[in-house]
């Protein structure tokens, strides 16, 4: 097939999905503390849209293995984040995390400034590892009977020091988290997203036997290995890890395959 | 001979490295226990209270999942998360009554996703109890006849009533809003008011 076949602008719309999660939380609290209008609160540790509330699954996990005790909102809140990671996997990193958006953007500066298109990983540490993250966290949340992904998230923290700043014109200390978190991208591409989120795990753990995948096609395929180079977790879809929980679907390796050996798809195991 | 030389030179900087690696690790211990007792205790005391509905300080902690979300829709911007300088409570909601007191408009607590709040009406709210600083309050000290307190309690003659026209807390009633405590013209040297919120509850917190 030649090149241009099959193409599914999937960077285009998910920028486009990445930007309008960013912007969601950008405008949110200017919306609260400047107009009154509560329509939306929060980030992506739980959000509130009219009376429809999300809850990320880690958060809500740990609250309640932490305080032992159950909150039916809290499950309700839970349920859509769940169902989207057992169908999709970690399409929340891929698609909506603030710290994959920001991640992106700043892969596009470097890669305008140094006109190199793909970047080398320089610590390479096993996959593996994301697998024991989750337990230890949680174990060690129980233990000192405090959530601790819940006070250190990334993702959690892009949003509160967004809404520190509107609201009380001071970022917090916490923030720098979030500055080592993109720092070490400098290091491996999207590091602390490979190997040490928890929620990643989590997520990709619920969504092991996902339903959308990046389906590889070995008869067109010409093993050029651009799909392995543009991946930023590392995985090599022509060996089939698109279809690995690790992937998380953003479709950087579709968009790269000049082949159109590569598509992100609904499938059943059964085939 | 010089290699001697170079040995003791090296067990110098050997000594030097132990030395000064101890002084790091007992300045850093002492940190960390001087820090120990206000990272982990918990931030609630006089006049600094959990918003309405809020579960025992006990699991406070564990339940509450730092979203914002109550901070986000407080009308009045009364709700503020704590940062890292309270330790493992940094991003927890906390109120300074003195500061800008709760006006009960109770919509922290339809918001809360775990219950951390919990919802109830505004005149089920504990967060504390207002006590009235006798050696400080110009009624009671007979120096004028001040009834702020008075005036502004949303629940006039039932959570403050005047007593001889002086303030009388009726603890069945009182919220623990700290409206009184925001309008007392009274600031002690410690910046304590004649009249302020004591969290009575939040041990137990509501059930």
């Amino acid at each position: 097939m030649s090149s241009g076949v099959n193409r599914q602008h999937i960077r285009r719309w998910r920028l486009l999905v990445q930007s309008g999660a960013f912007l969601l939380i950008v405008i949110a609290p200017f919306l609260n503390f400047y107009l009154q209008i509560d329509f939306v609160q929060g980030w992506y540790q739980s959000i509130g849209i009219g009376k429809l509330w999300f809850v990320s699954p880690l958060e809500g996990l740990e609250s309640i293995l932490v305080a032992k005790r159950l909150y039916l909102p809290l499950l309700v809140a839970m349920v859509v984040p769940v169902l989207l990671a057992f169908f999709m996997g970690r399409v929340f990193c891929g698609w909506i995390c603030p710290i994959h958006f920001l991640s992106d953007l700043s892969d596009r500066f470097i890669r305008i400034f140094s006109g190199k298109k793909f970047r080398k990983d320089h610590l390479l540490l096993p996959k593996t590892l994301l697998w024991y993250v989750l337990p230890a966290e949680l174990l060690l949340t129980m233990i000192l009977g405090a959530p601790l992904f819940v006070f250190l998230s990334p993702p959690g923290l892009v949003g509160r020091e967004m809404m520190m700043a509107v609201f009380f014109h001071t970022l917090t200390p916490e923030g720098l988290v979030v500055v080592a978190v993109l720092a070490a991208n400098l290091v491996t591409q999207r590091m602390f997203c490979r190997y040490f989120c928890p929620l990643g795990a989590l997520l990709a753990l619920i969504g092991s036997k996902r339903k959308l995948t990046i389906l590889h096609d070995p008869t067109t395929c010409t093993e050029c290995g651009l799909c392995r180079r543009s991946c930023p977790l590392g995985l090599d879809p022509q060996q089939g890890e698109g279809q690995s929980p690790y992937c998380w679907n953003c479709g950087e390796c579709v968009e790269s395959c000049k082949e159109g050996s590569l598509q992100l798809r609904w499938w059943t195991r059964s085939r | 001979m010089n290699s001697h030389d170079n040995s003791s030179v090296e067990e110098k900087r050997e000594g030097r490295r132990l030395f000064l690696g101890g002084l790091l690790t007992s300045a850093l211990l002492t940190i960390g226990v001087k820090a120990e007792g206000r990272l982990l205790s918990s931030p609630v005391t006089t006049n600094r209270l959990r918003p309405p509905g809020a579960v025992s300080e006990k699991i406070f902690l564990g339940t509450c999942i730092r979203c914002g979300r109550c901070v986000e829709v407080c009308p009045y911007h009364c709700i503020i998360p704590l940062d890292t300088r309270h330790g493992v409570h940094a991003g927890t909601p906390l109120i300074s009554v003195e500061k800008i007191p709760c006006y009960l408009c109770m919509k922290c607590v339809q918001i809360c996703p775990t219950g951390t709040l919990r919802p109830l009406r505004q005149e089920e709210t504990r967060m504390g109890m207002a006590v009235v600083n006798r050696h400080l309050c110009y009624t009671w000290l007979g120096q004028t006849l001040c009834r702020t307190c008075y005036n502004v309690c949303p629940f006039t003659d039932k959570a403050i009533r005047l007593d001889e026209l002086r303030p009388v807390i009726e603890e069945k009633h009182c919220t623990g809003c700290g409206l009184c405590t925001h309008a007392c013209p009274i600031t002690a040297e410690d910046g304590s008011k004649a009249v302020n919120i004591e969290p009575v509850y939040s041990r137990d917190g509501l059930v």
